[in-house]
């Protein structure tokens, strides 16, 4: 009944069009602008792009930052997510819906909190004149520390459900056999937790980093028109300077890196399906 | 004595810094005050009155609505033939169908956004409303065929050959047997849609026009503006309309079965 | 013969995009036949079911039900019924939903509806389930639900596409005996597939052994199981010790071997363990192994003929292993095959 294969086609014919039309297509044409120069295929915007200051500046930025932010956020996902899964099942339940959370809550809403706690009033400029540590309100808004706090909060959720995952698909009483054989909890977590959870700690931390990279809002909302990465950099180029090509530039970064995380991602995946 | 302080207090720390911001901007938004504090001044309904006075605030909520609404609902209609054709059919092009049906998710919004823009709102006079509506479904599009696939291969494709035996049409069996055992799924589908496109931000960013912008970018303008606490109230009523939805469709549909 | 024909396959052809899964079958049923397509798996039974149900197209051939030509003659139309292996009752609907199901599309309605139904699931014992979803009962039962479901609707051919094989053992004996009331009560023409030759012997008046997309053997149970015509039969119902035959004489292992009698002119022949004569006869082997199996005693014997397998009373004194034993093998009792490899 299925072997008609010319149906099948027809069915899915609609969407794989329509992404084709309107999604591929326009993506492409966007992304050749940054190779052609009048009828030429060059590399000339990407040498332009990278011998502004700012630019690469901005580039560094990006790419420390989510490192950055990738880094803390697995050493936070370790200890919640071990916390997590050392509670009993229902407990448990409503922690891992507690950190899942956040992630439906609209993006603008959590990083919009961060100006009331981290601006000139916020809760802790007043908590620091108030122990007396400083007579000036210092200026955390604005700058990459602010950035750094925001990205983290919004991404954190995805590390903590995937070494959630990885950390409850742990062979029983591994833990427990190494503490007998003598290992102390560092050693522990070196070598048997660190090994067994690293597809996890991989899964996550491309989802933190890849999100870190393309971020709009936390950048746009924390970073202010100074502090910029990627993406505000790229609706500056548009908005401000009306520069196509370099915004061409920096989309072509951003789908590099999106879809190299994508392909590490599938490769786990299908490591995974095949019995590793 | 600090092994046994570990759990609760990572834990404490976790969530202090993953709810505990948004706590501050519910309360925020019940301040008597003029500008945005914490803790806030007094106590009032006034910030949360005056969102809804807001006229910006109700066209672009309108038009978040719609994009959501509409976009979902394009993108199930597009999405549920296709994740069909791909779990029952042995599909010519499979991966390339699946690949296209799936890029949306792994290219940033922001170029979507801008490519649209830029080779049809200006050269071909694409009206921003079709440029994000069709942008909106397109980033759906992926969801909408995960969450359909799922529960199509939780099911087994004989029930529509038993049914189609029992003197069924082959469009009859899909409606009768086929579309009935899926509809938690298409749900859950709905749902995860209609959140991702309400809170998205980036691919609306270059598709605004008079009187044609997401509530999201309007919160986004509005909050360089103006300091006062009516972003924390809408804020707040948005996280609790999203919550609220998410945990209806959890205790209803099972929603996390599916997603 | 031919005017007796209920449902008739003239070679019939049928792939799975290049893989050849049938080919030229050639098939004729009765009104009121019980017939099973029996097989390993993999040798075309299934796909020739799905075929007649009008599952799948044939690449080539006829299939004729009742004097119609319903090749091309989609499923819906076709007037018959399935039982799936898995059942493939509906999840969403109710027991009473799912046997409702085909009238309904035959647009019978209100008590009339009601009345056939009732009737179905009495026939199968599960009245008193009507209104529970159907995949909240057991195995056994749900296909009691998929069998009066599609008995409901009187099909013109009922098809069973392996009905015992997910049940256990007890409830087999059940169902089988169900499955042969049912039909003697309905007359209905029953086509079913399985792979189990105890099944098909115990169930079907006629049997059709295939290999390979193609019929191996047709015949009555009877045929099958005493006059197998091929190696292939032989061995599949039992026969574990077949041999070659040249000139009147078994050929094992590249040399000839005379037998006591004279050999009738057959490319082969075969035997049961049973039939196997211990104790006495022309040839010797050695006991390689001994099971017990309560009236009777098994052997493997290592012997020039290569291993034999007998089967004997097991109120014999037993043989040991290592053991020399003469034995024989009757040329009276064995099955002689008409096509060897």
């Amino acid at each position: 009944m299925f072997q008609n294969r010319a149906e099948g086609l027809a069915l899915a014919l609609p969407a794989a069009l329509f992404a084709a039309l309107v999604f591929l297509v326009p993506v492409v044409l966007l992304l050749s602008e940054g190779f052609r120069n009048a009828d030429q295929w060059t590399l000339s915007a990407y040498v332009d792009f990278f011998s502004q200051p700012l630019n690469r500046t901005v580039f560094l930025r990006t790419l420390k930052l989510s490192a950055l932010v990738t880094l803390v956020a697995a050493v936070i996902g370790y200890a919640a997510a071990y916390a997590i899964v050392s509670l009993p099942p229902g407990a448990k339940g409503r922690m891992v819906g507690l950190v899942v959370l956040p992630l439906m809550i609209s993006p603008v809403a959590r990083t919009y909190a961060w100006i009331v706690i981290l601006g000139r009033t916020g809760i802790i400029n007043q908590a620091l004149q108030a122990i007396g540590l400083t007579d000036e309100p210092i200026r955390i808004l604005f700058s990459e520390t602010a950035i750094f706090i925001g990205l983290l909060q919004l991404f954190l959720p995805l590390m903590i459900i995937s070494l959630i995952s990885a950390l409850e698909n742990l062979p029983r009483d591994v833990v427990p056999a190494a503490r007998v054989l003598g290992a102390g909890w560092l050693s522990v977590f070196w070598k048997i937790i660190l090994p067994l959870t690293k597809e996890g700690l991989v899964i996550g931390g491309t989802l933190v980093f890849t999100g870190s990279m393309t971020a709009y809002i936390t950048p746009a909302i924390l970073g202010g028109s100074k502090v910029l990465m990627l993406e505000t950099l790229l609706y500056q180029q548009v908005t401000v300077s009306n520069n196509f090509v370099a915004a061409s530039v920096i989309a072509f970064i951003l789908i590099v890196m999106s879809f190299a995380a994508n392909i590490l991602l599938k490769r786990i995946a299908s490591a995974r399906r095949s019995g590793k | 004595m600090i092994r046994r302080l570990f759990t609760p207090l990572t834990l404490f720390l976790m969530m202090l810094f993953l709810i505990g911001p948004f706590l501050i901007i519910v309360a925020a938004s019940f301040s008597a005050g003029e500008t945005l504090a914490f803790p806030p001044q007094g106590f009032s309904f006034r910030w949360i009155i005056k969102v809804f006075t807001i006229e910006s605030f109700r066209q672009s909520f309108g038009v978040s609505m719609f994009l959501a609404i509409g976009g979902t609902l394009a993108a199930l209609i597009l999405g549920i033939p296709a994740s069909y054709a791909m779990s029952r059919y042995r599909l010519p092009f499979a991966e390339t169908v699946r690949f296209l049906v799936s890029m949306p998710i792994i290219v940033p919004g922001i170029i979507v956004g801008l490519a649209l823009l830029r080779y049809f709102v200006i050269p071909v006079g694409m009206s921003v409303t079709l440029a994000l509506f069709v942008a909106h479904t397109a980033l759906i599009l992926p969801y909408a065929v995960r969450v359909v696939s799922a529960s199509l291969a939780n099911l087994r494709a004989d029930i529509e050959e038993a049914a189609v035996i029992l003197g069924s049409s082959r469009l009859g069996a899909f409606f009768r047997v086929v579309l009935p055992n899926i509809r938690g799924g298409i749900l859950s589908a709905f749902i995860l849609g209609f959140v991702t496109s309400f809170n998205q931000v980036p691919v609306s960013l270059f598709l605004s026009g008079p009187g044609v912008r997401t509530l999201p970018i309007d919160m986004l303008g509005y909050m360089e503006n103006v300091f006062d606490p009516s972003i924390a109230a809408l804020s707040s009523l948005l996280a609790f309309l999203s919550i609220g939805i998410v945990f209806a469709a959890e205790r209803f549909l099972g929603f996390s079965r599916y997603v | 013969m031919s005017d007796q024909t209920y449902l008739s396959l003239e070679n019939l052809s049928l792939a799975y995009g290049k893989t050849t899964a049938v080919k030229d079958l050639n098939l004729t049923i009765r009104k009121g036949e019980l017939l099973a397509l029996l097989g390993p798996s993999g040798c075309g039974k299934t796909t020739t079911m799905r075929a007649i149900a009008g599952l799948m197209n044939p690449v080539g051939g006829k299939i004729v039900l009742d004097g119609r030509d319903i090749t091309h003659v989609p499923a819906n139309k076709r007037e018959i019924g399935l039982v799936f292996q898995s059942y493939a009752l509906f999840p969403h609907l109710t027991v009473f939903e799912n046997v409702a199901f085909g009238l309904r599309m035959k647009g019978v309605q209100g008590n009339e509806l009601r009345q056939k139904v009732e009737a179905g699931l009495k026939s199968v014992g599960l009245l008193s389930f009507a209104e529970r979803k159907a995949t909240d009962l057991s195995g056994g039962q749900q296909q009691r639900v998929s069998l009066a479901r599609s008995m409901v609707v009187q099909p013109k051919l009922l098809m069973l596409d392996e009905p015992l094989s997910n049940l256990d053992a007890r409830l087999r004996l059940d169902m089988r005996s169900e499955l042969q009331r049912l039909q003697k009560e309905t007359g209905m023409t029953m086509i079913f597939v399985t792979h189990d030759q105890v099944e098909a012997l115990a169930l079907a008046d006629k049997i059709v052994v295939m290999r390979n997309g193609a019929i191996e053997q047709i015949g009555t149970p009877e045929d099958i199981y005493n006059r197998p015509a091929t190696d292939f039969v032989a061995d599949f119902v039992g026969f574990e010790n077949i041999f070659k035959l040249r000139d009147g004489k078994l050929i094992a292992d590249g040399k000839e071997f005379a037998l006591g009698a004279e050999c009738p002119n057959a490319p082969g022949l075969a035997w049961r363990p049973g039939m196997v004569t211990l104790g006495e006869g022309p040839f010797s082997g050695t006991v390689l192994g001994v099971s017990f199996a309560g009236n009777i005693r098994g052997y493997v014997l290592d012997t020039p003929l290569g291993p034999i397998r007998a089967e004997v009373d097991a109120a014999r004194p037993a043989y040991t292993l290592g053991e020399q034993v003469a034995f024989d093998l009757p040329v009276a009792s064995a099955a002689p095959l008409h096509r060897v490899g």
